[in-house]
């Protein structure tokens, strides 16, 4: 089982996540040119500026009205990315198959990223069960949504700490993370892969087309 | 998901209550894969399924905040109620739906764009509402009184079914007014080659001609080259925009700009409206097929701010007392204009007081987007979804609101009315025909 | 037809009218017009509180009016202006005041050869058209008219009229129908939701035009019978120069424009956008303003568009007079270009009218503006002096000389120039 999870289904997994993300890109492209102003409105400049933009916690009218939201929301995205990549077991796994090899952050510190994955999570399905308009456009998707990104953390967290069950749990960890990356396009986890694109576009429209700002 | 709980006190509108009536669900499946399939494309498909679902979008909206963060207002709610269903179900929804999906995007929405810039991803809700109008518009499901208004478009090429000889009487009479002030103004009717085709809206000869009057003592202490057309095509605004029906909107926007071309002019320079600016610059020029409008446009507060930054017109005595301001969305969130316009207000005004919030953050007037066009039935709910701006307007302590936009200037009106706040609406032109100087020798000779 | 071979092709240049002294003489001078045969130059002028007359070259009318506007010479060189007595509206020619008056007047148009002048007027709340002081009589009362057309020879005349009353917010009223085409005084059977792009035949026997058959629904509609096909939108048809029987339109299908002929699409490409179809004089060929992608302009000539493209816009396309060449105006980048099949002939101007052909096609003319002044412009290369104001050229009918009319120091100059000289 193990062999299997961590062999061709870790192949499987990438290539799905990998080739899926390139063909929704392509496609979200292609059909964007039906319509015959969104290319022409875009402009480099806007789109950078736009994401660096969005990319700066605080920077904004409503991050600076939701503090809350916006540490716990940044902290989370930034530590569900960067603590897979740099976690020492990873880059391990990754140099032992493919003899590649980078930068690691120290157990203590991505396990705290985890930590912090984990409680996104909890965050997040808390607005969802209490807000009342994130509630009223909340479905089923949305919680499976939630859940497909919270598993491989809490997955990880228990294998690393083998709190109980370790070889099980560890598998679960493999799969679950393998089931985030096929799922990441062709569900709205894909928000991942279009963020850069939305921000450019309205950017482009706000700062090329309009003259304005999107901030 | 579950449906969402509305709560409205019913609205009579004959329009839609009849048509709703008479729609057939295969009419309906076809004219949404119509303009799904053939008028959109990748941006509609990536914004639904980019939304995360967050609920970010609720408090840049001035109607979710007015109703006590009633979610029904919310933005996300009114894509949920609408373009969500009608892509999962593929159009096969029923008149009632349809007529929902009318209220939400025509009476409830003011396309103003603010919410936009509360979506982490730049998700353009305005936008996935126009789409909404667009299918209404081709179901003939719009309001009666915006329907009325576009079909004023249609017929006359202008928003108030003006006729021809009206319209030059007016600008006649008009240029007589203006000689109160300035005997030798002139109003130039069909001056080809003149450097700039002055152009307003509809209800200006219609209910505001004394801004005709403004414009041309303005234009002669200013010493400009002018001119206005005394055909069709003299009228920039545009309600077909705001229905979806985007190809009356691009006879309407065409003919502007092509009487700017049959003039000769070099730019042409538009009265105080907000929407007018946004079909005239953008929507009506990307229909047509032009990245930008092919004789310039200038608004308003760009006109008038080069006016009093090169100094061809000066201040003799600023108005007095806290005035405030309206940005008009389309202007200023939209247009970037919100700069010019308080240097101007701070030009012709003693005690300026902004807004919080202001510039392209400041709330809708509630009336733009067409929403006020959606006429008598809808202003109730269209003064009461602006408790906000109410709020706002009364914390600047101000006596005088200068609304530089048509529709903001009605708009918020209806709301010092209906708040009693007791404030004074003014435009521009208002405030700087009284504070800008005449010089002596344009000035009428005394008997 | 005008006889513009009578004109006076042999002065070489005559200083007409010193319009500089106009400003000394009366209150307020507005903009100068002049007669087709640049014999003559004339402003409306103020000459005393709620008192105007015109200046005509050395002299003025004789009767001064309340008001007047709208001043226009005839194809003839007959002088027009639109004049109120006693607060009533009327048409006055060379000064002379049409018996009778108005309530309101508009939108003088003349045949072709002058003889006949017509206008928009309004009397006791009834709209009409007028033609040589006789309103031409209409079994229905009219409620608006929004525009007219007047076919060469002037015995057609086709107006775009409400020929119903609507009442406020009547919708449904609405959409049965309440404009119609009146012909000659005739209304055409049926009404329309909406009339559109009005066209007359050449010989004057077809009158067509766009109709709006529902809220998105568009044709062409001709001596008030409505073709078949329908489409998403249409723009203004055209008569084919010699057989008024061959319609051509530009149409929307599927979010794209075609050219289509008598209902049928015969150009294959469809473009972004497609505007102001031109024939050639014989008719042989077809030029339109096309965008074959957004914010990409240029000319396509029986359906191939050139391989030049312009960022901001193109005006109308005309044809060389033995149908092998196309020049059309464009703006690329904030300045405008004289464009010869493709390729932008001398440099870009602030302003450029529209150009004529040499008879021989190998020289194309047009006024033009730069730093505010204007000159005559030859392949694009400005030619001679600089005017303050300045009209179209004239080619002469055997294509040897030019005549130029323009406003120098304030002294208004006919000139009459040998082609081969510019």
């Amino acid at each position: 089982m193990y062999e299997f999870v961590s062999g061709p289904l870790v192949w499987i997994a990438f290539i799905v996540f990998i080739g899926g993300s390139l063909y929704r890109i392509y496609n979200m492209l292609s059909s964007s040119k039906k319509e015959k102003v969104v290319f022409p409105h875009m402009s480099l400049k806007h789109s950078v500026a736009s994401l660096i933009h969005w990319t700066i916690p605080f920077n904004n009218q409503y991050m600076r009205q939701r503090p809350i939201f916006t540490i716990i929301s940044f902290a989370f995205h930034i530590c569900l990315i960067i603590a897979p990549i740099f976690l020492l077991a990873h880059v391990i796994l990754w140099d032992e198959s493919w003899n590649m090899s980078w930068l690691t952050i120290p157990d203590a510190v991505t396990d705290g990223m985890t930590i912090m994955v984990i409680i996104g999570c909890i965050f997040f399905l808390y607005r969802r069960l209490t807000d009342p308009v994130v509630q009223n456009v909340t479905d089923s998707s949305d919680y499976l949504l939630l859940a497909i990104t919270a598993l491989p953390f809490i997955t990880g967290f228990i294998a690393y700490h083998q709190l109980f069950a370790y070889k099980a749990i560890l598998i679960i960890h493999i799969l679950a993370g393998e089931i985030m990356l096929i799922a990441i396009p062709f569900t709205r986890l894909s928000h991942m892969l279009f963020f850069v694109f939305t921000r450019a576009y309205f950017g482009s429209e706000q700062g090329h087309v309009k003259n304005s700002k999107d901030w | 998901m579950k449906p969402t709980i509305v709560k409205r006190d019913l609205v009579v509108d004959t329009a839609l209550d009849q048509c709703a009536a008479k729609l057939t669900p295969e009419q309906i499946e076809k004219v949404v894969n119509e303009v799904i399939d053939n008028e959109t494309g990748g941006r509609l498909q990536t914004y639904v399924n980019t939304c995360i679902h967050c609920g970010l979008c609720a408090e840049a909206c001035q109607w979710y905040l007015s109703h006590d963060k009633d979610v029904s207002y919310a933005p996300v709610t009114k894509v949920k109620d609408t373009i969500w269903v009608l892509l999962e179900k593929k159009g096969k929804v029923d008149g009632a739906f349809i007529k929902r999906c009318s209220e939400i995007a025509h009476t409830e929405c003011n396309v103003c764009r603010r919410c936009g810039m509360y979506c982490p991803f730049g998700i353009d809700i305005a936008y996935m509402m126009l789409v909404v109008r667009r299918i209404c518009a081709k179901l003939e499901m719009v309001p009666l009184y915006l329907q009325d208004t576009v079909h004023s478009h249609a017929a006359t090429m202008n928003q108030m079914w003006v006729k021809p000889d009206e319209w030059i009487d007016t600008l006649q009479w008009q240029e007589e007014e203006g000689q109160g002030y300035v005997p030798s103004a002139r109003l130039p009717l069909e001056k080809e080659g003149a450097e700039i085709m002055y152009s307003v809206i509809g209800p200006e000869p219609k209910f505001l001609a004394q801004l005709l009057g403004n414009i041309t003592v303005i234009m002669k202490v200013a010493g400009l080259d002018w001119t206005m057309p005394a055909t069709a095509g003299w009228d920039n605004s545009n309600m077909a925009m705001y229905s979806g029906d985007f190809e009356i909107m691009a006879r309407v926007e065409r003919l502007h700009h092509e009487t700017a071309q049959r003039l000769k002019v070099k730019k042409i320079v538009m009265g105080e409206c907000g929407h007018a600016f946004r079909g005239a610059e953008y929507d009506g020029p990307t229909w047509m097929g032009w990245m930008k409008p092919p004789i310039p446009i200038v608004h308003a507060i760009s006109f008038y701010y080069d006016l009093i930054k090169s100094g061809r017109i000066k201040i003799a005595k600023k108005a007095e007392g806290p005035i405030t301001v309206q940005d008009p969305c389309n202007v200023v969130r939209n247009a970037g204009l919100g700069t010019q316009l308080r240097y101007i207000m701070n030009a012709v005004c003693e005690e300026f007081v902004d807004v919080t919030p202001n510039g392209r953050h400041n709330y809708c007037c509630n009336a733009g987007g067409g929403v006020i066009n959606v006429g008598p039935p809808w202003k109730k709910k269209r003064v009461q979804g602006n408790r906000v701006k109410a709020e706002q307007m009364k914390r600047t302590g101000a006596h005088t609101i200068v609304t530089p936009c048509h529709n903001c200037h009605s708009g918020i009106e209806d709301i010092v009315d209906y708040y009693k706040l007791g404030m004074h609406v003014k435009f521009f032109s208002d405030i700087l025909i009284e504070a800008m100087e005449i010089p002596e020798h344009l000035k009428p000779k005394e008997e | 037809m005008l006889k513009i071979e009578s004109w006076d092709w042999e002065s070489k240049e005559k200083m007409l009218a010193d319009t500089a002294k106009w400003k000394d003489k009366f209150e307020d001078v507005w903009e100068p017009y002049i007669s087709p045969d640049g014999e003559k130059i004339a402003s409306i002028v103020k000459v005393g509180e709620g008192e105007f007359n015109i200046a005509v070259n050395e002299g003025t009318w004789e009767e001064p009016f309340e008001k007047i506007w709208y001043s226009r010479f005839s194809p003839d060189s007959r002088l027009t202006a639109l004049i109120t007595k006693d607060m009533e509206w009327t048409m006055a020619v060379d000064g002379k005041p049409w018996e009778q008056m108005y309530e309101y007047i508009w939108d003088t148009k003349f045949s072709d050869d002058g003889k006949v002048i017509a206008a928009t007027t309004k009397l006791d709340s009834v709209y009409g058209i007028t033609v040589n002081e006789k309103t031409l009589e209409c079994p229905v009362n009219l409620e608006s008219i929004a525009s007219y057309a007047i076919s060469s020879d002037g015995k057609t005349l086709a107006a775009i009229a409400q020929t119903l009353p609507l009442g406020q917010a009547d919708l449904d009223g609405f959409l049965k129908g309440t404009w119609s085409v009146v012909v000659n005084g005739k209304p055409w059977k049926d009404n329309f939701v909406d009339i559109y792009g009005l066209a007359i035949s050449n010989d004057g026997k077809n009158v067509a035009a766009e109709y709006r058959a529902a809220i998105c629904e568009y044709g062409i509609v001709v001596n008030g019978k409505p073709w078949n096909e329908k489409f998403g939108c249409t723009w203004e048809p055209v008569f084919h120069p010699n057989n008024s029987n061959e319609i051509t339109t530009p149409v929307r299908q599927a979010g794209q424009w075609f050219l289509a002929t008598n209902g049928r699409i015969v150009w294959d490409k469809g473009f972004v956008s497609l505007l102001y179809q031109t024939y050639s004089p014989d008719g042989n060929n077809i030029a339109a303003t096309v965008a074959p992608q957004f914010a990409k302009w240029t000319v396509a000539v029986n359906g191939q568009p050139w391989a030049a493209t312009f960022n901001e816009c193109l005006l109308q396309p005309c044809f060389s007079p033995d149908g092998r060449k196309v020049a059309v105006i464009a703006k690329d980048s904030g300045k405008w270009l004289l464009v010869v099949d493709g390729t932008v002939l001398g440099e870009g101007y602030d302003n450029i009218w529209q150009p004529v052909f040499s008879p021989g096609g190998d020289k194309v003319i047009c006024k033009v503006e730069k730093n505010g002044k204007y000159a005559v412009a030859v392949n694009g290369k400005i030619c001679g002096n600089t005017y303050e104001a300045l009209w179209n050229p004239v080619v002469s009918p055997d294509g040897t000389r030019v005549m130029i009319c323009g406003v120098e120091d304030g002294k208004y100059y006919r000139k009459v120039v040998p082609l081969s000289d510019i």
